[in-house]
């Protein structure tokens, strides 16, 4: 296990989730802080922070340390911060984001590395988060199952998630896209860790390529069961002011909406990623 | 609901309360006693933290809601067959309780209640699930809700215990057969009159009046539907820490992400009626 130095890292799961203390997101990160918080995210794929006070630029600060900053291709967000997302729901919600296992934006060309979630406002009780390690859904697979999804490459369409979620009211970065899709390979490598992870999810791959329909069906109705396998996962237990910040490319999330009709407000910040390979 | 004795702080709005402010290894007041038996009716499992019990002193809490009840098969601590011994270290092939279940529904009157205390448990890891069959059953839609409230299912324990135990296993009552019981698939809980889903992934075997090809499909959709995360709360545990969850409406699933380090403890399980 790594040794930090600048903070202290205690994990929620000994597969995923670490929780972060010691540091101030909203202030001027040191150089051996950045290291450790990289480090920690790499080792744990997802880092929960506790009592952050940030402003939005406060938080897209903190975001472009780790990369250019993510503009989503419908999501609202509050005026005059293009990379900054409201995740929000209350007593008028009819959904809400991220309910079914997902990496954010599949759907792009070269989806996030990473994103960051600050929750100001959350319910009494209810509203986790939950993650799900795709190095170890990987790994947990037969080999045979491994050495067929090591060669194949799916589709990550958005069409059918987005247009039911902001029809026309998104904010769309290209007006003749509008709803991206993209093609990605099945299992992704880490361009850090050089793991292998699966890269498949339930809001946004459609299709495997080179099956036919039934096989496609069947193997990620397969997948997508295997992800939900709890010993892949945490749970993670909100207060006002605490921040998650995952790991797109090795994990996996899904929020949990137990609490309607009470209200769950807050903004995420998304880092820019690479195309998969 | 107001508690005046105890504390009670949920931990999801659907499932699972922490309660502070009680020593259960003493005499509760009847006032005390009567908050906790709320608290589970409400939250359907209920969660103490840094409780120093004695075997004891443990199945004395336990005798508080009702008889102790003997498993037919599980191990138990020397001179306390009312308890069963919690226990996955790095010898461990297998842990007892990694599907969804409600404890011991292969029986005639299932246990109504079961608790939990765990001394030693990993760094991190091992936490326990819990789902809510009030939630479960009423998030169905009436017309399946209409059809699985008029049916019955098996609960069978002869796949579950052989292959923990072994052919051999030795049955407590010197029956040579493993339970198993017809119940129905949604129960009336006997004490709050609300319905629960009562079907389990561990025990629950076929439909009875369907065909295989029905049942399966039907208890497949009734095993992938409890499985929702929004009718569930997950706990981590701490050193002695004790979960009670009641049987009759709350299934359970332990978490086995911590091999090959060491999770132990004891629990105590309070015999139950016959669902209806």
């Amino acid at each position: 296990m790594t040794e930090f130095q600048t903070i202290n890292v205690e994990p929620l799961s000994p597969v995923i989730g670490a929780e972060v203390r010691g540091v101030d997101l909203s202030a001027p990160i040191g150089q051996q802080t950045f290291q450790e918080l990289h480090d920690a995210l790499m080792t744990h794929l997802v880092l929960f922070f506790r009592d952050q006070d940030m402003t939005l630029e406060q938080h897209k600060d903190f975001g472009r340390l780790f990369g250019e900053l993510h503009v989503h291709p419908a999501a609202p967000g509050p005026a005059g911060h293009p990379e900054v997302i409201n995740v929000h729901a209350d007593e008028n919600s009819s959904w809400v984001v991220g309910e079914t296992w997902h990496s954010d934006v599949t759907c792009d060309d070269e989806p996030p590395t990473g994103s960051i979630l600050h929750i100001h406002e959350v319910p009494a009780s209810g509203g986790d988060t939950m993650y799900a390690n795709m190095y170890r859904a990987y790994e947990a697979l037969s080999e045979p199952i491994r050495d067929m999804l090591d060669g194949l490459t799916a589709v990550h369409d958005s069409e059918h998630t987005l247009t039911v979620r902001y029809g026309e009211d998104g904010r769309f970065r290209d007006p003749d896209v509008r709803y991206p899709n993209a093609v990605h390979p099945v299992v992704r490598t880490h361009p850090v860790t050089g793991r292998k992870a699966l890269y498949v999810n339930s809001s946004y791959t459609t299709a495997i390529n080179g099956l036919s329909k039934k096989e496609s069906d069947a193997l990620l109705d397969m997948l997508f069961r295997h992800i939900a396998t709890p010993e892949f996962h945490c749970r993670f237990r909100w207060q006002p002011k605490s921040v998650a910040f995952w790991d797109n490319r090795a994990a996996q999330h899904k929020a949990v909406w137990d609490y309607y009709p009470a209200t769950r407000s807050g903004y995420r910040v998304t880092v820019k990623g690479d195309r998969p390979f | 609901m107001t508690y005046e004795t105890i504390e009670v702080e949920p931990v999801t709005p659907v499932i699972g309360a922490e309660i502070s402010g009680v020593d259960i290894s003493k005499p509760l007041g009847n006032q005390t006693y009567q908050e906790i038996h709320d608290a589970l009716m409400t939250h359907q499992v209920i969660f103490f933290r840094d409780q120093d019990m004695t075997l004891d002193e443990h199945k004395e809490f336990g005798r508080l809601f009702g008889e102790l009840h003997i498993h037919p098969t599980a191990k138990a601590p020397e001179g306390h067959p009312e308890i069963i011994t919690i226990h996955a270290d790095e010898k461990s092939k297998v842990v007892a309780g990694m599907k969804w279940h409600s404890d011991v529904s292969c029986d005639l009157e299932p246990p109504m209640g079961s608790i939990l205390h765990l001394h030693t448990i990993p760094d991190s890891g091992g936490d326990t699930m819990f789902a809510s069959g009030y939630a479960a059953y009423e998030a169905l839609s009436d017309p399946v809700k209409e059809l699985v409230s008029g049916l019955k299912a098996w609960n069978e324990s002869a796949h579950v215990h052989r292959d923990r135990f072994g052919a051999s296993g030795k049955l407590r009552d010197g029956d040579d057969s493993y339970p198993s019981s017809l119940h129905p698939i949604v129960r009336t809980h006997p004490v709050t009159g609300r319905k629960a889903l009562f079907v389990n992934e561990n025990f629950t075997t076929r439909i009875d009046g369907l065909k295989k090809t029905e049942s399966d499909a039907i208890l497949k959709m009734l095993y992938d539907h409890i499985a929702t995360p929004e009718f569930h709360c997950r706990f981590r545990w701490g050193e002695k820490s004790v979960a009670f969850w009641d049987n009759r409406c709350a299934q359970h699933r332990t978490v086995w992400d911590y091999y090959p380090q060491v999770r132990h403890g004891f629990r105590v399980t309070i015999a139950g009626d016959k669902p209806f």
